[in-house]
């Protein structure tokens, strides 16, 4: 960086309540010859925070006339950690992280299904905080519900695959490999359908449950 | 407080001029009417002696930023406190942008404090991470303790509660705000013994499990006659609700659980009936999964009533136009925006003394309104509600003269947060930015402490706020401005600015850098997704040694990349405790230059 001028300085001083109220250089000094200070290595409180002025000078990285300039530095920087919207595009956006503001918590009701006479409902175990979405996985036939993270998971094929592998060890016997199974999930609107159908990102949001069940045909 | 501060400005001049008749006890008892921590830091600085005498009678201490000062600074400056209140992660963390791991332990904390002051009283915790050790370490080493407020807090379980429960004879108020709670049963309540009655303020609305020991929670409620507040949470049904209520009629604070059930006239009755015992109640909360049938059930109470949270409630219109109706001293609502313009318009004109507005949205991720919320609500508040002051508003279109009706309505606003759904929408009738509708927000709203910025939004509305926006302690940004101009009208017009979080703005290196000093004076700064360069970071940290700057990011070591790549996210803040050593991994604090560490 070119040519800086770094001139020690303090903070600019801000109003507080002891309006007219001078904190002048010579009782700085009285107070640090008094030790004052309690800690020597290390700064007081005052010296960090507080409203002093020694000789009136700033401390600046950088000259900089504040003038807007040409350079456009920051074009190619500009990130887009979303997608913008594409006026002709049906589908939900992409979700940028935390956007919009919400708190974890106030997501939760957004995860379960609500209604009226929808206790039943609220009784799945669904955790939604930012970091993970734990959904229940039912397989036909075997009484044990497993959950899963489908925050884990990039496609369907990885959570087939990863299904596969947990559910391995339930095949009943009189299956064999030629047993073909299909993977359901109910919506947040309570209806069952076949995996697969809706872009993974819509699916990662409406999704209440999975249930896989052999295909009978 | 006026005129406190003239009594002690006559006083510390007498000081000064070494002629001061009266001892010590006398300042002490002057100085205990000083409560706020910002009068108490002004007073200690007014000279050596009087400094010496506030530490010593200082009973609460507030951290801001628990990385600002360690434990043992802030034990071996107040020997004598009674109360702290620590804040840990940046504000951002409660939407997800701060990594897990990040930091903001209570631990260090809690041992620090649980040798030297087995008197504490009360521990309040915000955005930090609490370990179920570190409640054992509370419930064994602070006897006399009786507050326990944990707010946006993660990292502990029910069994932590539990040893709570068990040892703190004295606690009043446990109060878990939006906490992570690992909740593995409702069985932890067991653990208030039997003889145990002081209990005035139980907040549990945020454990998640679907396990309540409903006799515990009965006898608990029923024994502590001096409970003021309750808040059960979702797994408590509605039929549950009248047995609490008769146990407590003297509830001024009550949050329902589910508000659900199948309808029926005996619940309804009973429900109704305990409601109406209730003469204290001011403040209603909970209302999940409400079945609106049942809602009547409270009209009794809402005359009196002055907080209502029906953010969980997701109930229609009409419903909530005939609730708000009953309530004509309503001060404080939030609410979804089910309530729809029509709603609010409603509310304009039956709750003249409403203070705090907070709309959310019921479908945050959809592309399409499912609702009539528009800006017309928000101008209907603004107009009818007087008192109006702080204001929360998600909605999908704003327009600049929606705005500036507003800022002239309301005048008197000191926080107002809007929240316009999708990024960069500009003013739906002009098309054009929405400078001008904020300017106007700052420039009539002379007393504004906290804003959050949305919408389509170039450098001129920083230029506004650096202009007019004296008073403002607290600015959110996101998805604004266009050069580095912007940040610098920010960083050098708003004097009083503490707190300043930006996210996914054209903000690089040179306001930063040029406005570096402005940045001691703050408590900190965030920006995500910006341009700020990995070597404006190294400088930074280099020459100024009084703050930390925080790197954070997930892609890897930034020195794995050339200096000019932006960085993540950056987190800077004022420290007089050095670089901490608790970091993750994709954390990195740029190294102070050594040799100014001495000046």
């Amino acid at each position: 960086m070119p040519n800086m001028e770094l001139q020690l300085g303090l903070a600019l001083p801000t109003p507080n309540m002891i309006k007219g109220f001078d904190l002048n250089n010579h009782r700085l000094d009285h107070l640090k010859q008094r030790g004052c200070f309690s800690n020597k290595s290390k700064r007081s409180f005052e010296q960090a925070f507080g409203n002093f002025k020694q000789d009136g000078k700033t401390k600046t990285l950088l000259l900089w006339s504040g003038q807007p300039n040409e350079e456009e530095d920051h074009k190619d920087q500009k990130k887009t950690t979303f997608s913008t919207i594409d006026d002709n595009d049906d589908e939900e956006v992409e979700q940028v992280v935390g956007w919009p503001p919400i708190k974890t918590w106030r997501k939760k009701i957004f995860n379960q299904p609500n209604g009226v006479g929808g206790i039943e409902n609220n009784r799945v175990a669904d955790k939604e905080n930012g970091r993970s979405i734990y959904v229940k996985v039912k397989m036909e036939g075997v009484a044990i519900t497993r959950k899963v993270d489908i925050r884990l998971y990039l496609s369907y094929q990885t959570l087939s695959n990863s299904l596969i592998t947990m559910f391995s060890k339930d095949k009943k016997c009189g299956d064999d490999d030629s047993t073909r199974y299909i993977l359901t999930y109910q919506d947040k609107e309570g209806d069952w359908l076949i995996a697969g159908d809706i872009p993974w990102q819509s699916f990662m949001r409406c999704v209440q449950r999975l249930k896989i069940i052999r295909n009978r045909d | 407080m006026c005129v406190v501060f003239s009594f002690l400005f006559g006083l510390s001049l007498m000081h000064k001029k070494m002629e001061f008749p009266f001892p010590d006890e006398v300042l002490e008892h002057i100085f205990s009417f000083i409560q706020s921590d910002k009068d108490r830091n002004s007073v200690s600085m007014v000279c050596k002696s009087w400094y010496e005498i506030e530490r010593w009678c200082r009973r609460k201490v507030f951290v801001g930023n628990c990385y600002a000062v360690s434990p043992r600074m802030v034990s071996r400056r107040f020997p004598e406190f009674r109360s702290i209140e620590l804040k840990g992660k940046p504000h951002f963390a409660d939407f997800n942008l701060v990594p897990d791991g990040w930091g903001g332990y209570v631990f260090p904390w809690i041992v620090e404090m649980a040798g030297a002051f087995p008197w504490l009283e009360e521990i309040k915790l915000k955005r930090m991470v609490v370990t179920d050790e570190s409640l054992e370490l509370i419930a064994k080493s602070f006897k006399k303790v009786k507050v326990l407020v944990l707010s946006s807090c993660e990292g502990f379980s029910t069994d932590g509660l539990g040893a709570i429960a068990a040892s703190c004879k004295n606690l009043e108020e446990l109060d878990l705000v939006d906490c992570e709670v690992d909740d593995l049963s409702g069985h932890w309540l067991s653990h208030f013994p039997e003889s145990y009655t002081s209990l005035v303020s139980l907040n549990i609305s945020c454990l998640v499990s679907d396990e309540v020991s409903f006799s515990a929670l009965e006898r608990l409620v029923g024994r502590c006659t001096n409970l003021r507040t309750l808040r059960l949470n979702r797994a408590v049904p509605l039929d549950k609700v009248a047995d609490i209520l008769r146990r407590a009629p003297q509830l001024v604070e009550f949050g329902t659980g589910t508000y659900a059930a199948e309808l029926r006239p005996d619940v309804y009755s009973d429900l109704a009936g305990a409601f109406s015992s209730c003469k204290e109640l001011k403040s209603l909360s909970g209302f999940w999964d409400v079945v609106p049938d049942y809602l009547p059930a409270i009209y009794p109470v809402c005359s009196k009533l002055t907080s209502l949270n029906l953010s969980y409630a997701t109930i229609q219109s009409p419903e909530l136009i005939k609730l708000v109706s009953h309530c004509p001293n309503l001060q404080r609502l939030l609410v979804l925006d089910y309530i729809e313009d029509s709603g609010l318009e409603a509310l304009a004109s039956s709750c003249k003394d409403l203070q705090e507005l907070r709309v959310f949205p019921s479908d945050p991720y959809g592309v399409e309104p499912n609702v009539s919320l528009t800006e017309r609500g928000l101008v209907a508040v603004s107009s009818g509600c007087p008192k109006l002051m702080s204001v929360l508003y998600f909605c999908r279109q704003m327009s600049n003269e929606a705005l500036v009706t507003i800022a002239k309505n309301r005048p008197n606003f000191t926080r107002f947060r809007l929240c316009i759904i999708e990024p960069r929408t500009a003013d739906y009738l002009t098309h054009e930015p929405l400078d001008v509708g904020f300017g106007a927000i700052v420039q009539y709203c002379k007393e504004l402490q906290r804003l959050s910025l949305s919408g389509l939004l170039t450098d001129r509305v920083f230029e506004y706020i650096g202009k007019y926006a004296k008073k403002l302690e607290m600015l959110s940004v996101a998805f604004a401005g266009d050069s580095d101009l912007g940040l610098h009208h920010v960083l050098s017009g708003c004097e009083s600015l503490r707190k300043l979080e930006i996210r996914d703005c054209p903000f690089g290196d040179k306001a930063l850098l040029a406005n570096a000093a402005r940045l001691e004076t703050m408590r900190s700064l965030w920006m995500s997704s910006c341009a700020v360069s990995f070597g404006a970071c190294k400088l930074l940290g280099q020459k100024m040694p009084r703050l930390n700057v925080e790197v954070i990011d997930e892609r890897g070591p930034p020195d794995s990349r050339p200096e000019s790549c932006p960085v993540d996210k950056l987190y800077i803040y004022r420290t007089i405790a050095g670089p901490r050593f608790d970091m993750p991994p994709f954390v990195w604090t740029m190294e102070d230059d050594p040799s100014l560490l001495l000046s």
